[in-house]
């Protein structure tokens, strides 16, 4: 790689060039002034000469040429370290006016990843970096251990105009008037002089001034005499412009700059400088190095010379260092060396000043003059890197250089800095990229806050530049920069800087810089006046939840101090505040389906439909306008709901507060869009261009609608939120579209503290929620969009004074209420219940009568009807109100329900009702409503049934009843009980007037009464109807009234009950249903005040007999009988009559026997256990027991008795008598017994063997589970014989 | 003394961040942890110059920054442990040892059925955890 095509090649060759001193006197400045232009900025243009060529030798005499050369023409006043203060104002201002030029910048958007990366160094290090830079590394110009910046030349200019222009040459280089360097000694005096007569063409002709140049030249010497012609230009317009372009590239402008020169002039100019550099100060310099290398050869070369100089050094060594240099003066052979290797860099010999540098650096180094030492360091570094020679050698001597100097103090900082920019552009230069961006860094630490924030922004262009681009870091050396310019009030650079540095921390979250980048950048852009920038920044902090209070506050206050000073009302797109979670959208509109309340909107919409299969029409179920367009009207529906004018949509959404602290919303609507049913054929065009525009015009589409909405084709509701600290609140928006067309839903807006108006579109979200994968089934990007169409009014209904919570087998009135609010009436009204076991139509005349009362047995029978209606109820549930129902415009109507809780549990329970409109058109044939009630069925009495056979008695049965009170709190009060079938007939039991001593309940009491079971054998058995017997259970309060429960409601709850009881019961044998009617004494239930009494029917249904055996019989006969036993021995006659109660056929046996009293006695007690197990962990001592103690006490009595003698009587005819019996018949089979003796006899010595024949085909379940055969004691007879008297 | 220690995770997104200063830094040592993940990139990105310590999850001293020494840590699962401490003289086998003690908990707390991989990590019990490992690292060192 060439040096000389790196930037720091070129660098060097434009800064470290000779000075040519400038000493004028005022009227030649005069004269240039008319130019616009100093005497040194009109030879500016010319200083450089870039195809030179000029040969040169070396002291080798070894030729070379140059290819670029440069003279810096420096006034004489300003040949002085420049004050430090005043350098670094003046810096400031190059850093100042490159901040006006950006600003332009600061309105465009935030660079991006890619754009950055893409950019080249020169994007990376623009313009004014560098100029920053050259400014910086020449303020440092002309310093005192430093030779390079000492004047080769002087340039003495007199104008023609002035007096003794002879004498004026003469004064002008008064050592008065030269710079401190010459005066202090610390630079040879006798340097190249030359005279230049400056000629004013405006003032006088060129003869006075070829006469005074002669004169010159016989005073000052042939050569070194110049006569210089300006200003020849006549007021000639077409020169102006050309004559200027020089000027111009150098960075002057104006009108009059060049004004007065022509081309001549400038031709002139070019002359004098071409032949001032090439045949005065290059062989000038030329010939002084040789000297200098003369006389360094015969002082320091060779060995002697090395030995001497360190002798002379070491002595030196005691000798404190003069801390202002002034030990080396320009005759001091360390001078002359430097100056030698200075000339010779100047003249890119750099092999020669190489050697001079290191010769130098160990001569300061023993003196231990470290700053001289440092710079000596310096510039061998340059030099190797002018020489490409080892690039290890040039990097230690730059690093060497840099820490000296910083170790020397104050005074050597900024010589660090300056030999930090060369170390850095040499690193740059080598594509070390990362080592100088550490450079810079160590350069910004050292240096005042505006000069370290140029250095870290090159830092960080450095590391962006290295492969791979370190971008955290360039991040962070921006961050860093930028809050240097902060501190150094460049706001301007400050916000270019952190600006770029954005685009690292947008990605991955790392939230608390991206903060505090976006809420800088706004805040500055405040400070800059640019309020509606900053505000879009601010906006990016907004949702900080996760700063802490006080970051959070000032970052609120600030937004909100910056949107009062924009001053008019402002509005964001997605802010941030409160947070939309649009996930959580959800659209309630009502098209043909119409619901009673918002929550009925969360059932599932498979559930409303199967429950309105049957009632809804198939053929209307599409039923809208778009019907007229059948090709079309299928996609169409997939892609639009359907909404009726004049009624509201509702949005429901999620607003989230992020913050601690509690903002204030207000003014939140929708924003939509109504388009008017004229343009219904074009509605896809519409919609998809209106999606393709969305992103692009945001703005303009909300404000329209806004103007929209005061068109009011439709209404918007507006709400106002409190939104606390961190919380979450759901609102619902509602917008009534007035007319028919399309409503678009577009998005949301919302005021934020009065002051912000923020936006926020559903369809762009949604579509990137689509991307990201299927959210939900139901997309409801597709319910934005919703066709209004004119519809059948809403008809709003409701049940009055549903409980929400009530005990099982509660049984009340209810009243359906619907109102209609139009002005059109309507008709066919159909309803359906999902739940007839719970909620059943009454009929119409029921909603007069009073409730209970109205269930009472009437007088008359007449209502047939009811178990008609039943029927159809059982299964669908259907219910249509009779054709004569309409329901006119502002009407309520009514109609009773009738309600049973027929379980425990939660039940919800949903109801349809299907209406139509009278006449009218409608894009709608029908409508439904849908009502929703949820309930919770408490426990309240269980009841069970025991029904077993009665022992003696042939088609009766005794039937125990148990209740369990289950509720907490409640008593209950028994009333009825009815048990259901025609041949049945239950009463109290004979032996004890009043079925139980109690008729109330309490809670959690068990209570268990015994009645009495009659089957009457008349009749068919019709099992459809519900009659049956009732017995009143509540004798003391005798006043009430029975209750009728063979009509509506009990008798249909009563069939919905056994329909679903009936799932639950596996078998079917002979079934019975019992009703148990009770009220509650005393209502804890809190819900409601609904009829004073609270009237419970519980239904126990399916209650089976339980018997052991399929044959049921009993020994009837005369039980009393004198008898003269001296004729002979009795002879009775008895009859056994057994009954086949199975369904199969039964063989039977039946076997007597003269019986040992062993057996009798065993098989009695068998008996007995058999009977108490029958009972089924029933332990309590029962009437049933107590009944057969009695007699058993008398038996066994009597048995003790008979056990002394021989067996007192003795069956007659055959021991074992065979017959088979179809099934339920009853057969009698005769028998007869012979008694000896008189006395009392239990005549239970018999069995019945019995076996249940397979009838073929008719296996069933039962007969299967149940024993195929059995055997049966015989039942205690008692027959007391007497002596006849 | 330890100043903050970070868990990045694989997207170089902060997966947790504790600080152990009392004064409010919080953002530079957002920065430095930040910065400090280039250069773990360019580390894990260049393996031939660390050469013969290629499966070595101890990634040394990251980079010194003015009064800070940040140390590296990666995880098989490319998850990175950040370790910035005032200590001017940490010996490699403590922070280590303090890099492996810190493994375990941070494994203990993503193995927390109810900790979503990639979010931040919010456990008590892993704070807890995590200040009693940086509370011995000072008193070994010291």
């Amino acid at each position: 790689m060439d040096p000389l095509k790196t930037y720091l090649g070129r660098l060097v060759l434009e800064e470290l060039t000779p000075v040519v001193m400038v000493l004028t006197t005022p009227l030649v400045e005069d004269s240039c002034r008319k130019n616009g232009l100093g005497f040194v900025d009109m030879l500016l243009p010319f200083s450089v000469f870039k195809k030179f060529d000029v040969p040169v030798r070396t002291v080798n005499d070894q030729p070379y040429r140059l290819q670029m050369f440069k003279l810096r023409m420096v006034y004489a006043s300003d040949v002085r370290q420049p004050n430090y203060e005043a350098a670094k104002e003046h810096l400031k201002q190059v850093v100042h006016d490159s901040g006006e030029k950006a600003l332009s910048d600061l309105l465009s958007d935030p660079p991006q990843l890619e754009t950055v990366l893409s950019n080249s160094e020169s994007d990376l290090c623009p313009q004014w970096i560098q100029t920053f830079n050259k400014e910086l590394i020449r303020t440092l110009s002309f310093s005192e251990h430093e030779t390079f910046d000492h004047p080769v030349a002087c340039l003495l200019v007199v104008s023609s105009k002035d007096e003794q222009p002879i004498n004026k040459f003469v004064d002008i280089f008064n050592t008065n008037q030269l710079p401190s360097l010459l005066n202090d000694g610390l630079m040879d005096p006798k340097i190249l002089k030359h005279y230049v007569l400056l000629h004013d063409n405006q003032d006088s002709s060129p003869e006075k001034a070829t006469h005074i140049l002669a004169e010159m030249r016989n005073t000052f010497g042939p050569n070194d005499c110049k006569l210089l012609c300006i200003n020849s230009a006549t007021e000639d317009v077409n020169n102006k412009g050309f004559s200027s372009v020089p000027y111009k590239t150098h960075g002057f402008l104006g009108e009059d700059i060049a004004r007065c020169l022509n081309l001549e002039d400038l031709k002139s100019i070019k002359d004098f400088m071409q032949d001032l550099n090439s045949n005065h100060i290059i062989p000038f310099m030329e010939q002084k190095i040789r000297i200098l290398n003369q006389q360094v050869a015969t002082t320091r070369k060779g060995f002697r010379n090395q030995i001497k100089n360190l002798w002379w050094r070491k002595g030196k060594d005691d000798l404190p260092e003069d801390p202002s240099g002034s030990t080396y003066t320009f005759s001091s052979i360390e001078t002359q060396i430097r100056i030698l290797g200075d000339y010779a860099f100047i003249l890119q010999d750099y092999e020669l000043a190489l050697s001079n540098y290191r010769l130098l650096s160990t001569d300061y180094k023993l003196d231990k003059a470290w700053k001289r030492y440092a710079g000596v360091q310096e510039m061998s570094g340059l030099c190797y890197f002018m020489l490409d020679q080892s690039r290890k050698e040039a990097e230690y001597c730059m690093e060497n250089a840099f820490s000296t100097y910083l170790r020397v103090g104050s005074s050597g900082q900024r010589y660090a800095s300056r030999c930090g920019l060369w170390w850095a552009e040499m690193l740059k230069a080598r594509a070390q990229y990362r080592e100088a961006s550490g450079v810079y860094f160590r350069i910004s630490i050292e240096e005042p806050s505006l000069h370290a924030a140029v250095m870290l922004e090159q830092a960080a262009g450095c590391y962006l530049l290295s492969k791979p681009p370190l971008l955290r870091k360039y991040g962070f050396h921006l961050i860093l920069a930028g809050n240097r310019y902060y501190i150094s009030d460049q706001i301007k650079h400050a916000i270019r800087a952190y600006r770029n540095a954005l685009f690292v921390y947008s990605e991955n979250a790392w939230s608390y810089i991206n903060d505090h980048v976006h809420f800088n950048v706004g805040r500055w852009y405040g400070f800059l006046g640019m309020f509606d920038v900053a505000i879009n920044h601010m906006l990016e902090v907004l949702a900080c939840g996760h700063q802490s209070l006080a970051t959070q506050s000032t970052f609120l206050n600030d937004f909100f101090h910056f949107v009062q000073r924009l001053g008019k009302s402002f509005d964001v797109c997605k802010l941030q505040l409160p947070v939309i979670n649009l996930f959580s959208l959800k659209i309630v509109y009502e098209d043909h389906r119409t619901y009673a309340s918002t929550a009925d909107v969360d059932v599932t919409e498979s559930l409303w439909q199967a429950l309105e299969e049957e009632m809804v029409p198939v053929s209307t179920v599409r039923a809208n306008w778009l019907d007229s367009q059948p090709k079309s009207s299928s996609r169409k529906d997939d892609d639009f709901s359907i909404c009726v004018a004049g009624e509201a949509v509702k949005v429901e959404v999620e607003l989230k507060n992020p913050l601690q602290i509690s903002i204030s919303v207000s003014s939140i609507s929708l924003i939509c869009e109504l388009s008017a049913s004229s343009e219904a054929s074009t509605i896809d065009r519409s919609v998809s261009s209106a999606e393709v525009q969305e992103d692009t015009n945001l703005m303009k589409t909300s404000f329209c609608s806004d103007q929209k909405g005061e068109n009011s084709s439709f209404t918007l509701s507006k709400i106002d939120v409190e939104l606390g600290g961190g919380e979450t609140k759901r609102v619902q928006l509602e917008v009534t579209p007035k007319v028919e067309g399309v409503l678009k839903l577009v998005g949301l807006r919302w005021t934020l503290s009065d002051s912000v108006v923020g936006y926020q579109h559903f369809e762009t979200d949604a579509k990137k929620k689509h991307k990201k994968g299927k959210r939900s089934k139901h997309s409801w990007k597709s319910s934005l969009n919703l066709i209004v169409i004119k519809g059948i009014p809403k008809l709003e209904g409701r049940v009055d004074g549903f409980p929400t919570k009530t005990f099982a087998g509660d049984l009340r009135l209810l009243m359906l209420s619907l109102r209609n609010h139009s002005e059109y009436s309507l008709k066919n009204i159909r309803m359906k219940v999902s739940h007839p076991r719970f909620l059943i139509p009454a009929n119409s005349a029921d909603i007069h009568e009073d409730f209970p009362q109205c269930l009472e047995k009437q007088r008359q029978m007449e209502n047939k009807d009811a178990s008609g209606n039943a029927k159809n109820l059982s299964r669908s549930a259907f219910f249509s109100f009779p054709n004569d129902v309409t329901i006119r415009g502002g009407e309520t109507f009514s109609w009773p329900l009738w309600f049973h809780s027929g379980s425990s549990g939660n039940i919800s329970l949903y109801m349809s009702i299907y209406y139509e409109m009278e006449g009218g058109s409608s894009d709608m044939t029908y409508r439904t409503l849908r009502m929703n009630y949820n309930l919770e069925v408490l426990p309240s009495l269980d009841i069970s049934f025991l029904i077993s056979p009665w022992p003696s008695r042939l088609q009766e049965y005794f039937v125990r009843m148990d209740v369990v009170n289950r509720t907490i709190s409640e008593t209950f009060l028994l009333h009825q009980l009815s048990c259901v079938g025609n041949q049945l007939v239950i009463s109290a039991l004979p032996s004890c007037n009043s079925i139980c001593s109690m008729q109330e309940i309490f809670a959690g009491q068990t209570l268990s009464c015994f009645f009495k079971l009659k089957v009457l054998m008349t009749g068919e058995k019709n099992e459809e109807s519900v009659q049956g017997s009732d017995m009143l259970l509540s004798s003391a309060i005798s006043n009430d009234m029975l209750l009728d429960v063979s009509r509506s409601p009990l008798s249909d709850f009563h069939y919905q009950e056994r329909y679903h009881q009936g799932k639950l019961v596996k078998g079917y044998q002979s079934l019975l249903d019992f009703i148990m009617i009770s009220k509650m004494v005393s209502s804890n239930l809190d819900s409601e005040e609904g009829p004073n009494q609270l009237l419970l029917s519980n239904h126990a249904c399916h209650c089976s007999i339980s018997r052991t055996s399929p044959i049921w019989w009993l020994m009837d006969g005369p039980r009393t009988i004198y008898h003269e036993f001296s004729s002979s021995f009795c002879e009775i006659d008895l009859q056994l009559t057994i009954h086949n109660c199975s369904n199969s056929l039964v063989s039977i046996r039946v076997a007597t026997f003269d019986s040992m009293l062993e057996t009798t006695q065993s098989s009695d007690a068998v008996h007995l256990s058999d009977n108490s197990n029958d009972q089924g962990g029933w332990y309590d001592v029962s009437l049933t027991n107590d009944i057969k103690l009695i007699s058993n006490v008398q038996g066994s009595r009597s048995q003790k008795r008979l056990s002394e003698s021989t067996p007192p009587f003795v069956w007659s005819a055959l021991s074992s008598t065979q017959l088979a019996m179809e099934p339920a018949s009853t057969a009698k089979l005769p028998l007869k017994i012979f008694v000896f003796s008189p006395g009392t006899y239990n005549l239970s010595n018999y069995e019945l063997h019995w076996k249940i024949q397979p009838q073929g085909e008719g296996i069933t379940d039962e007969v299967k589970n149940k024993s195929s055969s059995g055997l049966g004691q015989g039942h205690p007879f008692y027959l007391t014989v007497l002596q006849a008297p | 003394m330890i100043v903050c220690v970070a868990v990045v995770g694989n997207q170089n997104n902060p997966v947790y961040l504790q600080s152990f200063t009392e004064a409010d830094d919080a953002l530079k040592l957002h920065h430095i942890v930040h910065c400090s993940l280039d250069v773990i990139d360019e580390r894990v990105n260049n393996p031939k110059r660390s050469g013969p310590t290629l499966n070595e999850t101890f990634l040394g001293l990251l980079y010194p920054t003015e009064n800070y020494k940040v140390y590296g840590y990666l995880t098989n699962t490319k998850v990175k442990f950040i370790m910035v401490t005032t200590d001017l003289d940490v010996k490699d086998a403590d922070v280590r040892n303090f890099f492996r003690r810190f493994h375990a908990a941070y494994v203990d707390a993503v193995s927390n059925p109810f900790h979503v991989p990639g979010k931040k990590i919010t456990s008590k019990s892993f704070a807890e955890r995590v200040s009693v490992i940086v509370k011995s690292f000072g008193s070994t060192a010291a």
